[in-house]
């Protein structure tokens, strides 16, 4: 007997008692199924409507929808071999949503797919083939949950997943065994129904279990808020931020019911991975908790019982947990919206955070430094000032104007746009783009800084910014969109990238001197007559004789270039600085790069807040950033560059040294243009 | 406890500031403005105060109309209400005239305890709150770093020269004049701001207030200061040149 005349067994026609007792069970089933999603649905649906909310551009849902639903794309590339179980065992579902509905239709005496004839014969050939690919894929997911036990799954064993292993286990093999037992045998009568047991069984599991999201996350998915943290508009005059139930939106309850528990925003999160309290996955079941104790339209307090906001203001809003979320769920929104609630209502009580919300109240840059040390800069370099005769604005920000290293960044940036002959100049005033407080939930002092430097922007005509910080393109195009029209901006890695054919290389015979870029008097307040050379790295070998100056590096360093969050997952630039360093010298990649890129712990403005627990994200990055065995580490983020700096201080000679990609293209440069 | 915050609209920290043409006062379309820095102390105090005993903070400043934005800032850091004595000509009064537009505001309030800053981050007299107690018949402190309510009073703490301080008691009401650095500030917030709109903005025209007197002394000229720098560079190992610098910190420029 060849294998294709093999047929899948049925079941003899069953008594009248039984079929009755088969619609007994399949009612109670169904029942005990809507009894207890019922009231999940209501909590959803009551939730507050989503303000701004559109499904156009639907195209892009519906690719969505597609590729992580339907493909499994998200599950499969960022886990491969849990994710191809995963998508099995999603498949073997999809394939079996036929096989199921003939499975009691012919229970009833009603089946429609004829074992014998064409269709039904291939159909149950081409289930079968996804029923073993299932069984296989579930089993390895079972040896996974219950012996390997990822760290990110959690310390408490369920045993509600074991037993949902086993069902659906169970629902393939006898699937499958029924090609093995006779027609209309008792076996085959046996098999049909445990088959049809188990199905019964697993259906009212489904709501109160994290199989919930096997309903709700295709919707999630395909409802998402569009765009990478897309913070929500304040609405209304009593709209602070997720405070209490009646915050919660329709889309961040859908999402908090979503959650499968697989534990990637976890095993992602820079903070979980140094010794905080924040868990990203327990951010959202801590809504879910909510939502099932208190209900949408509750004014009791969501931070409390089921969120803390010690973890909420741990977040540096690097995005690894929204960008790995299989199902669908933005964090970003969420963590931020806690945060402007406890920020905009003055519940939030930091020292530091106070001095930072006091610095941007009263003056205008993060830093807290005067103005005027700003006006010192630009004079000191010469910049020209904006007209509206040149091309690019060259938006300094915080970092650029005021931060030492930041400084020298844009002071090399400048060089070489001179170089390459491109017109710019440098507003006369300008304040914090709003970032760290955007992303700290202060929204009277985010508008307040956004509607200042929008209307000096218009002011001054400008019509293209470039700047050297990821933190300043991404606030200024998207953030600041709520309030008006933003100017182009683009990134100097995206500038650079463009003119990488013009850019210099580096003399391969000949060590490539440290050109000293910041023009004199920057560097310090000294008086022209008593200043010393002051351009000093982190690199720099410090004895006791006094300062020594850095040893010229070679031009064919091996750089490892850092992804910072805000370019790469909140911009997708990831080839333009690698184009930019590997002008440079050669790049090497660190263990986690690109879209899964390692905070430097500077994001979500808590580079201005004290002292972390645990330990340092900067440290741990740094240590993973010189494992590499690069002699450069490549930043594109003043911000990341000042983690660094200070995690590769207590390094001593072992630091390699640390440049932005603009810095890595300047001391190419023939000669310091002054 | 009703407590009155007199608080005065300065140009912000970073401003650049311009002379006018007339050479007697400063440009001030261009510039941008803030709370005194020693006056959201003394707010700040306030609202502490009336946390823990009870009571309502009513701010009082005198300025032209853009002075506003600072009440109304005032207003959503927690204050109750406010009084605005609004003129455009105050800085042709000295610190006189503008003490006896205050005191006569304040009186109408009978309040249990007026706070001042310690002086203004722009002229800096230092003077307008000790004036106001005189006026208003009141006992006053200045240089305060903080306050406790006692039964029979206030118990104030005075920051003295060369890291001294005193606790003096006072009974009420009285004024006090409140430096800057006690205690922490807070941060105004987007719910403040909001109440903020709908709470009570007085305003009384000088005028209503009386005859200010003329001023004792008249602004002859308004020049920037000689700008001036003095670097040293101490010499020797990172261990000599420490011990150097920290000695000249402290006995030099003593600030530590």
């Amino acid at each position: 007997m060849s294998l294709l005349s093999v047929t899948l067994a049925e079941p003899r026609s069953f008594e009248i008692w039984e079929k009755l007792l088969l619609i007994v069970l399949v009612a109670a089933s169904a029942a005990l199924f809507f009894r207890r999603f019922a009231p999940i649905l209501n909590r959803i649906l009551k939730s507050r409507k989503d303000p701004n909310f559109s499904l156009a551009p639907i195209g892009k849902r519906i690719w969505d929808f597609f590729w992580e639903v339907l493909c499994q794309a998200k599950v499969i590339r960022e886990r491969p071999l849990p994710g191809l179980a995963h998508a099995f065992v999603f498949w073997g579902f999809c394939a079996f949503a036929l096989v199921t509905l003939n499975h009691f239709a012919v229970g009833l005496g009603l089946g429609f797919l004829d074992p014998a004839g064409i269709f039904g014969r291939f159909y149950s050939y081409f289930a079968a083939t996804f029923a073993a690919a299932c069984a296989i894929g579930i089993f390895g997911l079972f040896v996974r949950r219950f012996f390997i036990r990822p760290r990110w799954l959690g310390q408490k064993v369920s045993y509600e997943s074991g037993f949902i292993a086993a069902l659906i286990f169970i629902l393939m093999v006898t699937y499958l065994a029924a090609f093995a037992v006779k027609d209309a045998s008792p076996a085959a009568s046996a098999l049909w129904w445990i088959h049809s047991l188990s199905i019964l069984i697993f259906l009212p599991i489904i709501p109160h279990t994290k199989h919930l999201h096997l309903v709700l996350s295709p919707a999630t998915i395909f409802l998402s808020r569009g765009g990478f943290s897309k913070i929500p508009p304040l609405v209304g005059d009593e709209d602070f931020g997720l405070v209490t139930g009646k915050d919660l939106t329709q889309i961040t309850s859908l999402q908090s019911y979503s959650c499968v528990e697989c534990g990637r925003c976890t095993e992602h999160c820079p903070a979980n991975n140094t010794g905080k309290e924040l868990n990203p996955k327990e951010i959202i079941l801590g809504l879910r908790g909510y939502l099932n104790e208190y209900g949408p339209s509750s004014e009791q307090n969501i931070i409390g019982k089921y969120n803390s906001i010690t973890a909420d203001f741990q977040c540096t809003t690097c995005g690894a947990c929204e960008f790995q979320c299989p199902v669908g769920i933005e964090h970003l929104p969420i963590i931020i919206g806690l945060r402007r609630g406890a920020v905009n209502t003055g519940a939030w009580e930091d020292e530091h955070g106070a001095k930072l919300f006091l610095a941007l109240e009263r003056g205008s840059n993060a830093l807290g430094m005067s103005a005027s040390e700003r006006d010192k800069f630009i004079q000191k370099q010469a910049f020209p000032i904006f007209d509206g005769t040149q091309e690019y604005c060259l938006w300094l920000g915080c970092m650029g104007g005021y931060d030492p290293k930041g400084r020298e960044i844009v002071a090399d940036f400048a060089r070489v746009m001179n170089y390459l002959g491109t017109s710019y100049g440098v507003l006369r005033k300008e304040k914090c783009t709003g970032d760290p407080v955007r992303r700290l939930g202060n929204d009277l002092l985010f508008q307040q800084l956004a509607e200042s430097n929008l209307e000096t922007l218009a002011q001054n005509k400008v019509k293209k910014i470039v700047t050297i910080c990821p933190h300043c393109v991404r606030t200024i195009q998207e953030d600041w969109k709520e309030f008006g029209t933003p100017p182009e901006i683009e990134h100097h890695s995206e500038f650079l990238a463009r003119y990488a054919d013009k850019l210099p290389r580096p003399n391969q015979d000949d060590r490539v001197p440290q050109i000293p870029t910041l023009k004199s008097g920057n560097e310090q307040k000294v008086s022209e007559t008593d200043r010393v050379p002051q351009v000093r790295g982190p690199h720099d070998q410090v004895s006791d004789r006094g300062v020594e100056i850095s040893p010229l590096r070679p031009g064919n360093d091996k750089i490892v270039y850092h992804d910072p969050c805000y370019l790469g997952r909140y911009r997708d630039v990831y080839e333009e600085p690698r184009v930019v360093a590997s002008l440079a010298g050669q790049v090497v990649e660190a263990p986690r790069s690109h879209q899964r890129s390692f905070c430097c712990g500077a994001g979500g403005g808590l580079v201005f807040l004290g002292e972390e627990t645990g330990d340092r994200v900067s440290h741990t990055r740094v240590n993973e950033l010189i494992a590499t065995g690069a002699s450069t580490i490549g930043t594109a983020c003043p911000f990341c560059n000042s983690m660094f700096r200070d995690a590769l201080a207590e390094k001593g000679d072992a630091a390699p040294q640390l440049l932005d990609i603009a810095q890595l293209t300047a001391r190419s440069l023939p000669s310091a243009d002054s | 406890m009703k407590i009155i915050v007199c608080i005065k609209q300065v140009p912000e920290r970073d401003a650049q500031v311009r002379i006018a043409s007339s050479g007697k006062w400063i440009e001030e379309s261009d510039l941008q403005y803030a709370m005194n820095e020693s006056d959201a102390y003394a707010l700040e105090e306030a609202l502490q105060l009336k946390e823990k005993h009870g009571g309502e903070v009513v701010v009082l400043s005198a300025g032209p109309e853009r002075a506003g934005t600072t009440i109304r800032e005032a207003l959503a850091k927690g204050a109750d209400r406010a009084i605005q004595v609004e003129s455009d000509t105050l800085n042709q009064l000295d610190a006189l005239g503008v003490a006896q537009l205050l005191a006569n505001a304040a009186k109408q309030e009978s309040p249990d305890l007026v706070l001042t800053g310690l002086q203004s981050d722009d002229l800096g007299y230092g003077q307008t709150g000790v004036i106001m107690a005189e006026i208003m018949g009141l006992p006053h402190a200045s240089l305060i770093l903080n306050v406790e309510k006692t039964d029979s009073g206030i118990t104030v703490k005075r920051e003295l020269e060369e890291g001294w301080f005193q606790n003096i008691e006072l009974p009420l009401p009285a004024v006090l004049m409140i430096q800057s650095g006690g205690t922490k500030l807070r941060y105004a917030t987007l719910m403040g701001i909001k109440k903020a709109k709908t709470k009570e903005l007085k305003k009384l025209s000088a005028t209503e207030l009386g005859q200010p007197a003329a001023p004792a002394a008249a602004l002859d000229k308004i020049t920037q200061p000689q700008k001036q720098k003095s670097t040293q560079i101490i010499s020797g190992s990172a261990k000599e040149a420490a011990a150097t610098l920290v000695e000249k910190l402290k006995f030099e420029v003593r600030v530590i």
